[in-house]
């Protein structure tokens, strides 16, 4: 130990509020970094909603549809799919992830170093919504070139759905993380809530509102999030989905409420 | 160095429970600066407890508890303690696509005077691997892994949960030389282990729990009365010479030697080596031997109701 060496915890505590800011930057590099060097995750992630739009507006994109103003469906499938690659990042990946992080031990490892929580899981978060980031920019930009699809004219309600879909989903991620005890069965109990709802969401086929289904699924956030993010693409419509961004926002906060009083950084193997 | 005088380390009274279960119970101990201090006893013993307890991440029911001169469960000063604090943990996974000096590199940044990533590489002996994936290394590398990231911001308290299990020969006695040279430094050590030779080999001293209260504790070379205890005096007869022979009795043990057990081996080894010097004959294999550690150790936590497997149970 060198007589440098800081040992006042009022020092110590000088040296890390300067750099709290720059802490957050460097774990979102290295949560980049452990993403991207897993190539076929990192593609997988990526490429599932990129796929899945090109095959679905190949075979169906230009169908019109009479419950939307007549519409083509691809004007409603990138929205959807936007939406789509929102909520697999942010909900899906982040609470499978969590969910190992926790059983292997790696929460705890960062729980025990001398990062403070806001960091540590701020970087986290941030690190998956530059993930669906990069999803939607994908998204677009084939939605543009590869079928015409008109992009908003109001970016702003776009940019909000996502902000508010983003977070909200995110909240959602953290707070199933918790209620899955172990990683064999955070895929597949994810998967299966995520999908059925993504169906009685209407990703697939827009559901007529007002129906039985529609209010079924108008309980959940899923369809909401889409409508909110499809509402700037409908050319016959307000861009602005108040009531949608609402619902998923009350979503979000119920989550976050939830994820902070049941959040655990120990394995549950452990006890 | 620290600058507020006492212990590094100092337990008064702890207690913890989960349930009705108490997992510790009312366990007190001290450990020095510069200190390596070893925790010892069986799974569910309250070992992990108190760790975490001490690393702030347990909170406790009652007791006193002062790491580094704070409270570890003082919000305004846990982070200063974390950044004093090295801790090697078991079954702690590493993120398996970084490389070894991304991961050393990342945490070096958690802490204000870090020790550089390649003098670590170095003192645990990962140099050549320090571009390999983690998930590619042994695990025996990664148990060295744990062990450098645990040092890697010049900790003045070191936690190490069994840092050499896993390990070959060679590289737990280089694990071994490491913590003796921090040690050296002033760091001060706590060591759990399930390797008696270990404590023996590392440990100034020694606490036994079991079913969270501490049986006994004391240096490894005297505690539970090693030093003072039954030694067995053990050779194989030389030929042409019968057990009758002997100037002390000494009973058959197993391999054909002979075995005398006493507590007064000076005289009794001047008698039997005068004697064989008179006939001109050799002991073969002639050893003085006091009770293990582990024989001490297993007899502390020897239960006779066996509980501890059922708490064990309980706990799970």
């Amino acid at each position: 130990m060198t007589s440098t060496q800081m040992t006042d915890p009022a020092e110590t505590r000088r040296f890390y509020s300067l750099s709290d800011l720059r802490l957050v930057g460097r774990q979102i590099y290295y949560e980049q970094l452990s993403f991207w060097l897993n190539p076929i995750g990192a593609i997988f992630t990526i490429g599932f909603s990129v796929v899945f739009l090109i095959l679905l507006g190949a075979s169906a994109g230009s169908s019109r549809v009479k419950i939307l103003g007549n519409i083509k469906l691809i004007q409603y499938y990138v929205p959807g799919f936007v939406a789509y690659g929102v909520m697999s990042a942010c909900f899906v990946s982040l609470a499978i992830v969590l969910v190992n992080r926790r059983e292997e031990g790696l929460l705890k490892r960062l729980r025990l170093s001398p990062l403070p929580t806001w960091v540590l899981l701020g970087a986290i978060f941030l690190s998956t919504l530059l993930v669906a980031f990069i999803q939607v920019i994908v998204l677009l930009a084939v939605g543009k070139f590869a079928f015409s699809v008109q992009l908003p004219d109001n970016i702003g309600a776009f940019v909000i759905a996502l902000v508010v879909g983003g977070l909200s989903f995110t909240a959602l991620g953290a707070a199933i993380s918790t209620v899955i005890p172990n990683p064999d069965a955070a895929g597949p109990v994810i998967n299966v809530v995520f999908f059925v709802l993504l169906f009685l969401g209407g990703l697939w086929f827009p559901i007529k509102d007002g129906s039985g289904l529609a209010q079924f699924s108008s309980f959940f956030p899923i369809r909401h999030f889409i409508k909110a993010v499809f509402a700037p693409f409908n050319p016959g419509a307000s861009p602005w989905a108040w009531h949608d961004l609402l619902v998923v926002a009350i979503w979000g906060v119920a989550a976050a409420v939830f994820a902070v009083w049941r959040f655990k950084w120990a394995p549950y193997r452990n006890k | 160095m620290r600058q507020n005088a006492g212990p590094a380390v100092s337990v008064k009274n702890l207690r913890k429970s989960y349930g009705s279960l108490a997992a510790v119970a009312d366990v007190s101990f001290e450990v020095e600066p510069g200190e390596v201090f070893a925790l010892l006893g069986p799974n569910g013993a309250g070992k992990t407890t108190t760790i975490e307890i001490l690393e702030g991440f347990r909170s406790r029911d009652a007791g006193v508890v002062e790491v580094l001169g704070v409270d570890p469960d003082n919000r305004r000063t846990q982070r200063w303690l974390r950044s004093q604090m090295g801790i090697v943990l078991q079954e702690l996974a590493v993120e398996p696509f970084l490389s070894v000096r991304q991961v050393l590199t990342r945490s070096a940044g958690f802490y204000p005077h870090p020790r550089p990533v390649n003098e670590v590489l170095d003192m645990v002996g990962l140099r050549e691997k320090a571009d390999a994936r983690v998930k590619t290394l042994s695990g025996g590398q990664q148990r060295r892994l744990d062990v450098g990231l645990g040092i890697i911001g010049q900790p003045e308290l070191l936690f190490l949960d069994e840092p050499t299990t896993g390990l070959d020969p060679s590289a737990r006695r280089a694990t071994w030389d490491l913590i003796r040279q921090l040690g050296g430094e002033g760091t001060t050590v706590l060591l759990t282990s399930h390797y008696m030779d270990e404590v023996e080999a590392l440990a100034g001293r020694v606490v036994v729990l079991a079913s969270g209260q501490i049986v006994a504790s004391g240096t490894p070379d005297s505690i539970g009365g090693r030093d003072t205890g039954v030694a067995t005096i053990r050779f194989r007869l030389p030929d042409g010479v019968s057990a009758a022979d002997l100037p002390v009795a000494g009973q058959p043990a197993q391999g054909g030697e002979i075995e005398i057990r006493t507590e007064d081996e000076i005289a009794v080894l001047h008698t039997l080596t005068g004697w064989a010097l008179d006939r001109h004959v050799s002991l073969p294999g002639l050893t003085v031997r006091r009770v293990t550690l582990e024989d001490v150790y297993l007899q502390l936590t020897r239960d006779p109701d066996e509980p501890s497997r059922a708490r064990q149970e309980q706990l799970r």
